[in-house]
């Protein structure tokens, strides 16, 4: 379970989340949407460690963050990644990031974890470039890999920064379905999202996120209502700061 | 060969694979600016040391190691541009220790023999030190090979994938400090810039497996500095800087060879 209490963040005294009281339960397939600059991705940000709140308290399975971190990881796909596309690395290296701070020091990956990553990367269809240099991947071949990662770290937890960014649109779906497979076996799966339309078909839970929280609950159907208001409250945000 | 020679040319060799195995790492993380910082930092250390009376290349260690936790620290607190505030610190521990150096009145301290090196004059003792540090080095790569890998990748991914960056990042540039400094005598500033970035750059053109990589630039190193010793005594050349020239040539021809990616 993830609990945001009172989190607030700003940087340089402007505030980018203002009152975020949130409960995930376990085993929910969760949607963040909000529009562009709304701090998804930052309220993402805070709760695998990358950011610290301003003010509040983050839990996760009841410990504060900091101390379930310690013993605990998150598989996490980055709406973005910066990596430089001469590094001497293979997609399948990058997928085995996800399982490499679970080696001990001093030994290497071994066979079973690369057999291991090689099958969810035939899950992901990214088996094919499995021993290409990630220079030479798509933007959306790399998204893959980075799916395949965070499946691989094996987290109870799958949290996705917009997955489907640069996948093709028949892909779309079959992404959206490994990750509600995912989660019937019993991953809390929590993704950033624009694609409404698919959402609605794989979510059971939604956030609807614009500096501050305007919904998040069970929901079986996005409510119009709700997602306009989340998306016109930016509208208004653009007139105010402008 | 009259014993110095070889002693010169062991500590060559030696010197030369210390930084090769690092410049792979130097030039994926693009810290290879590093070198050169810290090589200048050193040199306020190696003033301090010189007015305390302690040994020099000790002093030396601990002044460059304590700066390079400290930009390990900076760069990783606030997303600053790292390189600025190198060169800030650069420029300001360079004026320091020249100005150390003046007011020590130490006229015995040979400024030129550590901005140029000079491998000639190393001692058996510095060769040990390099032949023990070389298997700190080796060591360091074989227990974080995979842990130095994702480093350099991305560190910020590292931490999030539970990867131990942060302790490793630490002894990576205590390692680095380490390397730079027992390097200056023999190599001098310059030099220990040039053997941080070249064994690398060749490796690079040749491979694209990172253990084939620093294999790679260590037989550079190796055979840079055996045929810049050579060539410096046929032709009576400064040794140090014959080798980069050898180097540099190398990595024109690595060009040739380069891998169709
Ligand atoms: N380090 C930072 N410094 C200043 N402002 C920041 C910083 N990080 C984020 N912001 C601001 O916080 C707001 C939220 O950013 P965030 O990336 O979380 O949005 P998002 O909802 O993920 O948007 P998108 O849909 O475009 O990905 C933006 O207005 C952004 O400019
Ligand atoms: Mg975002």
């Amino acid at each position: 379970m993830i609990e945001f209490r009172d989190v607030q963040y700003r940087v340089g005294g402007i505030s980018i989340l203002k009152d975020i009281n949130l409960t995930i339960p376990d085993g929910v397939f969760a949607a963040i949407i909000g529009p562009n600059g709304a701090g998804k991705s930052t309220l993402i940000k805070l709760l695998l460690g990358m950011q610290d709140p301003s003010e509040g308290k983050i839990l996760i399975d009841d410990s504060p963050r900091d101390s379930w971190l310690k013993h605990n990881g998150f598989g996490y796909l980055p709406q973005r990644e910066e990596y430089d596309r001469g590094f001497p690395a293979t997609a399948l290296d990058i997928v085995l990031m996800g399982i490499a701070g679970r080696i001990p020091w001093g030994r290497r990956v071994g066979d079973e974890h690369r057999e291991r990553a090689l099958s969810i990367m035939q899950d992901t269809g990214i088996i094919d470039k499995a021993h290409s240099p990630i220079g030479n991947l798509s933007g959306g071949e790399f998204q893959r890999v980075m799916l395949s990662r965070a499946i691989l770290s094996d987290s109870k937890y799958l949290i996705l920064d917009e997955p489907e960014a640069g996948i093709d649109r028949h892909s779309v779906v079959s992404f959206f379905k490994l990750l509600k497979e995912l989660n019937d076996a019993g991953k809390t799966v929590i993704t950033v999202s624009h694609d409404l339309h698919t959402l609605n078909k794989y979510s059971n839970f939604l956030i609807c996120l614009n500096k501050t929280l305007h919904c998040h609950d069970h929901s079986e159907l996005i409510d119009q209502q709700l997602i306009d208001k989340t998306f016109d409250e930016h509208t208004r945000l653009i007139e105010k700061d402008y | 060969m009259p014993g110095f020679i070889i002693v010169a040319l062991i500590g060559a060799i030696l010197s030369g694979i210390s930084l090769a195995v690092f410049a792979p790492y130097v030039t994926l993380r693009r810290i290879s600016y590093m070198g050169e910082a810290l090589s200048h930092i050193a040199f306020a250390g190696i003033a301090i040391a010189l007015i305390s009376g302690m040994n020099l290349t000790l002093g030396a260690w601990i002044f460059v190691s304590i700066v390079a936790l400290l930009i390990s620290w900076l760069s990783r607190k606030e997303k600053i541009q790292e390189a600025n505030t190198i060169t800030i610190f650069l420029s300001l521990s360079m004026a320091l220790g020249i100005i150390l150096i003046s007011l020590s009145k130490n006229y015995a301290f040979d400024l030129s023999s550590y901005l140029f090196g000079n491998v000639l004059l190393i001692s058996i003792s510095e060769v040990w030190a390099l032949g023990i540090l070389n298997v700190l080095n080796i060591l360091f790569i074989l227990i974080f090979y995979k842990e130095l890998f994702y480093l350099s990748y991305n560190p910020e991914m590292a931490k999030v994938f539970r990867i131990r960056a942060t302790f490793i990042d630490y002894l990576f540039y205590l390692l680095l400090a380490a390397n730079i400094v027992l390097n200056l005598k023999s190599a001098g500033i310059i030099l220990v810039t040039a053997q941080l970035i070249l064994p690398a750059v060749i490796a690079f053109n040749l491979a694209s497996r990172l253990g084939w990589i620093i294999l790679i630039s260590a037989i550079a190193a190796v055979l840079s500095a055996l045929i810049g010793f050579y060539l410096s005594f046929v032709f009576d050349l400064p040794t140090g800087a014959t080798i980069v020239i050898v180097q540099a040539s190398m990595y024109a021809l690595s060009f040739i060879f380069k891998r169709r990616k």
